[in-house]
């Protein structure tokens, strides 16, 4: 199959419609982000001529039509000023005396709109406080590329052409199949670059626009003014902070501000009087895009190989259906396994490099995780806690020890039950019993620093012998009386067999309660939520605790999810160790 | 070195109706090799491991020795024992299995090397000391186990069908082993089997066990040749000894000679005393086949195994199963009626209740 003319034409038409597709997504974003740009240009636009045109009497509602008509046409001579601008005063065209004039119609709309290839937005009078009567329109066209010179100047479209060659010669020479994916992949990638410049270009462009306006309107402001002061220009950058600033280069870039990546613009008020208008960059929106354009762009060679299954087992049904059953009964475990295991943490991996606003923000979540000295109380106190492990698993392992001996008959049995009782008891009734025990004595050991933590662990240990001891003895069950009796031979005592032939042949099982254990330690929660709180003094914040704060008291989800997946990454190696450590196979002969 | 002695000894596991040794004496002579052989369930791995310490007899004494041991820990018996499954420490290597022993008793490092370099010589474990038991053949388990038990020259060995998990040609080489080792070693062994091959090729003595009692000890051929009742004879032998139940009656000439009536068969035997149920064992060595009407008896072919060196006939002597084997490829046909010869000068004559008569 693979090789003849009839396949060389499905892969490359695959291969081209799949190239088209992206290209066509692609162009479809920036413009996307070239319109939005249109949009709050438009919106600056009106802004400046409503704070540069005097009112047209001392109350008036409209602006001064001979004012605003010098106005609108100096816009356009504005050095660096390159959009497309018509401004309305009621319907009428001011820049372009020939134009045609709006529809009434159009002056009733107050929300951006698109008419001809050109955003509308309403133009307001002045007002002293609220919004404005509408006194006109302000119209911008979008600056860029057409749409062929769009795609033909894109990154991506090499990149297309690249794809759809290689699949071709795949096709034809039955090349491996990852040298169409490694294109395909390239292809995704620098669709995804060129979103992302468009991304880009669109936040540069306002700034650089508003920046115009802003310079300009702090020498065109009407009035008597000693001094422009950066609440009399912010207006025109709506949407945006003004801060006073240093000067600097007046082209826009990006840098970080409290954590978070911002774009940002310097513009000159006067000689000296710098201020900088910051907003975020629009780029910081496009990981989806990412995620879409490689995943349209690798559908080509996973239909190739597709393709390539359907016509080789075309010939062998069986294996077919055979296939095609097991995915049956594989898909609602997958699914199950993909919609509750890796969906919820691949949605933690997304907040946790977002911002409470929902920007990214990079590592920032987890810088300041780190640098969060609450955070290294809980690690230490989660820590310590965890202590209990080792203590609780030695008297597991002692009670396993008596009550496995042949011969203990009924009271063993009765005993088993009366140790596996508090595991098998409410965790929160069991936290309120310890509650009132604790509360017993001289002094309050739950509300005492010192203890507080002592008294989870003692409980915890309590509630965790039982289970312990099950495995334990379920491992001591397997291991053949035969080396017991062979150690008795040899001369060990009692000590000497435990020691030097139970215990080895238990390692597995110790490992397992081991971990086990450790994870369930860094996982605990409810005792701390019940009885303490993570009181007094943050004595008892253990880290699952400190988690539940950050994203539900203080609302920080990116912390939260931040932290929640540093504690993973430290049990994957904690885990890592211990078997590296312990977990040299015990292989029985 | 040292006997073993065995007095009366008992012993009843908890929640079992039966007893698992009843009343067992059995002595074992110093430096000698003697065999417990029974079927399973016979008491004899329970006997073993009496002697051992592993279990605690209900009544009776063990003695190893003059010394009476039977309370002592197995530390304290200065024995050594091979598991069938060899029991070795699966987390240890074969250097440190063989070692342990020693290290318990607090032997020094230098000379638990030596001692270990010696026994794995002289088991053929040099190469091995480094591998783990589950890295080892059957055989080298086996070797592994046994180089465990020689290591601290012990006054007895206990072997636990030690060779009873390897395939056929590795039990005649571990067979072998095993005698070189006792003739090298002059020490006392005590060797539980079922396989009555084991018996027979390894014991200076075999002990014949049957729900918790010894029916017979003595020598292979003794036990082989004169055994003492009905179930010893059929323990020893492959095909087992024909039984046949009949009657034996006085002829009309009168003395010594009865006639033993089984099935079809009439049997001529010398019994003075003794008429009426009788039980005679023919081996099948000592069963022939001739033409119709010319033997004992008459019987039909039922079936023949063609072994090569000797062929097996399956006999039906009106009623009386009979098996006999023939030197040497026999024509015989299946379903055809043939005269059975018996061998009257290799009966063993037993009562009715199966014990040996004269």
């Amino acid at each position: 199959m693979t090789g003849t003319r009839r396949w060389v034409t499905l892969v490359t038409v695959v291969a081209a419609v799949l190239a088209v597709a992206v290209l066509a997504v692609a162009r479809w974003q920036e413009q996307r982000f070239a319109r939005a740009a249109a949009v709050r240009i438009a919106a600056s636009t009106a802004a400046y001529l409503a704070v540069v045109t005097p009112p047209d009497r001392a109350d008036s509602s409209d602006l001064n039509l001979a004012q605003l008509l010098v106005q609108a046409r100096a816009l356009t001579t504005l050095p660096g000023w390159r959009w497309p601008v018509e401004v309305y005063h009621v319907t009428a065209p001011l820049v372009d005396a020939a134009a045609s004039p709006l529809s009434p119609a159009e002056l009733e709309r107050t929300e951006p709109r698109w008419r001809d290839g050109a955003v509308l937005v309403p133009l307001r009078g002045p007002a002293p406080e609220g919004d404005g009567a509408v006194v006109g329109v302000v119209a911008v066209r979008p600056s860029g590329r057409g749409v062929v010179l769009g795609v033909l100047l894109a990154w991506a479209f090499p990149a297309a052409l690249l794809s759809v060659v290689v699949a071709a010669a795949g096709a034809v020479r039955s090349r491996p199949r990852r040298h169409y994916a490694a294109a395909a992949a390239l292809l995704g990638l620098a669709a995804y670059a060129d979103v992302r410049g468009a991304a880009r270009r669109s936040t540069d462009d306002w700034l650089t626009a508003t920046r115009l306006l802003m310079q300009e309107a702090a020498t065109r402001l009407p009035g008597p003014r000693i001094r422009v002061v950066p609440t009399d220009v912010a207006p025109v950058a709506a949407g945006a902070e003004v801060v006073w600033a240093e000067s600097a280069p007046q082209a826009p870039r990006r840098k970080t501000v409290r954590g978070e990546r911002r774009a940002v613009v310097a513009v000159r008020l006067g000689s000296g009087r710098w201020v900088e208008v910051r907003t975020s960059p629009a780029e910081a929106t496009t990981g989806v895009w990412v995620v879409v354009l490689l995943g349209l762009a690798l559908i080509g060679p996973l239909a190739r190989t597709a393709l390539q299954w359907v016509e080789r087992s075309a010939t062998q049904p069986r294996t077919l259906r055979e296939t095609a059953a097991a995915w049956g009964f594989l898909a609602p475990a997958a699914l199950h396994l993909a919609v509750f295991s890796v969906a919820p943490l691949l949605f933690v991996l997304y907040v946790s490099v977002h911002g409470a606003a929902g920007a990214f923000v990079g590592l920032a979540n987890f810088r300041a995780v780190l640098w969060d000295p609450q955070v290294w109380v809980s690690l230490r106190n989660t820590v310590l806690y965890s202590l209990y492990v080792p203590v609780s698993m030695a008297l597991a392992l002692a009670v396993a020890l008596v009550l496995s001996r042949p011969g203990r008959g009924r009271p063993a049995l009765v005993l088993r039950a009366v140790f596996l009782l508090p595991y098998m008891s409410s965790v929160v009734g069991v936290g309120l019993v310890w509650q009132s025990l604790a509360g017993l004595g001289p002094k309050d050991w739950l509300g005492t620093q010192r203890t507080a933590l002592l008294v989870l662990m003692l409980l915890t240990v309590w509630t965790q012998v039982g289970a312990q001891m099950m495995v334990f003895l379920a491992g001591l069950q397997r291991i053949p009386r035969a080396y017991l009796d062979a150690a008795r031979v040899d001369g060990a005592n009692a000590w000497q067999r435990f020691w030097r032939v139970t215990f080895p042949l238990l390692r597995p099982v110790t490992l397992f309660v081991l971990v086990t254990g450790v994870i369930g330690a860094f996982q605990m929660f409810t005792y701390v939520y019940v009885l303490t709180g993570g009181g007094p003094l943050h004595a008892t914040d253990v880290v699952v605790h400190r988690i539940y704060q950050t994203g539900w008291d203080a609302l920080e989800f990116g912390r939260a999810s931040a932290l929640s997946l540093l504690v993973f990454g430290l049990l994957l190696g904690a885990t890592w160790a211990q078997f590296k450590l312990l977990g040299r196979e015990a292989e029985y002969a | 070195m040292a006997s073993v002695t065995l007095r009366g000894l008992t012993k009843a596991f908890d929640g079992a109706t039966q007893l698992a040794l009843r009343d067992l004496s059995l002595e074992v002579r110093d430096g000698e090799f003697l065999v417990l052989l029974g079927p399973s369930g016979c008491g004899k791995t329970t006997a073993l491991r009496c002697i051992a310490g592993l279990e605690d007899p209900t009544a009776g004494d063990v003695l190893i020795g003059d010394r009476v041991v039977t309370h002592l820990p197995p530390a304290d018996r200065d024995v050594a024992m091979v598991f069938q499954n060899y029991a070795l420490y699966p987390h240890l290597t074969v250097h440190e299995n063989i070692a342990f022993p020693l290290e318990l008793r607090g032997v020094p490092t230098a000379e638990v090397g030596r001692r270990v370099a010696e026994a794995a010589a002289r088991l053929g474990l040099a190469d091995l000391l480094g591998r783990r038991p589950a890295e080892l053949s059957g055989g080298q388990r086996q070797r592994t186990a046994l180089a465990r038990a020689i290591v601290r020259a012990p006054a007895v060995f206990l072997l636990d069908e030690p060779l009873s998990n390897l395939d056929a040609n590795l039990r005649l080489e571990l067979r072998a082993v095993l005698l070189a080792l006792h003739r090298a070693l002059r020490a006392t062994m005590v060797y539980v089997t079922h396989d009555q091959v084991d018996a027979m090729t390894m014991g200076d003595r075999i002990a014949v066990l049957h729900e918790g009692r010894v029916r017979q000890v003595g020598s292979p051929a003794e036990v082989y040749q004169r055994p003492a009742d009905v179930f010893v004879a059929r323990s020893l032998g492959t095909p087992a000894m024909n039984v046949l139940a009949g009657r034996a009656r006085g002829t009309a000439e009168g003395g010594d000679e009865r006639m033993f009536e089984s099935g079809s068969l009439r049997v001529p035997v010398a019994l003075p005393t003794y008429e009426g149920e009788v039980q005679i064992g023919v081996r099948p060595e000592h069963i022939g086949v001739s033409g119709v009407d010319q033997g004992a008896g008459n019987g039909d072919v039922l079936n023949v195994e063609l072994l090569g060196n000797e062929t097996v006939v399956h006999l039906n002597a009106g009623g009386q199963p009979l098996v006999a084997r023939l030197p040497g490829l026999v024509d015989v046909q299946v379903g055809t009626r043939v005269g059975v010869k018996v061998d009257r000068h290799h009966l063993h004559l037993f009562d009715a209740g199966g014990m040996r008569i004269g």
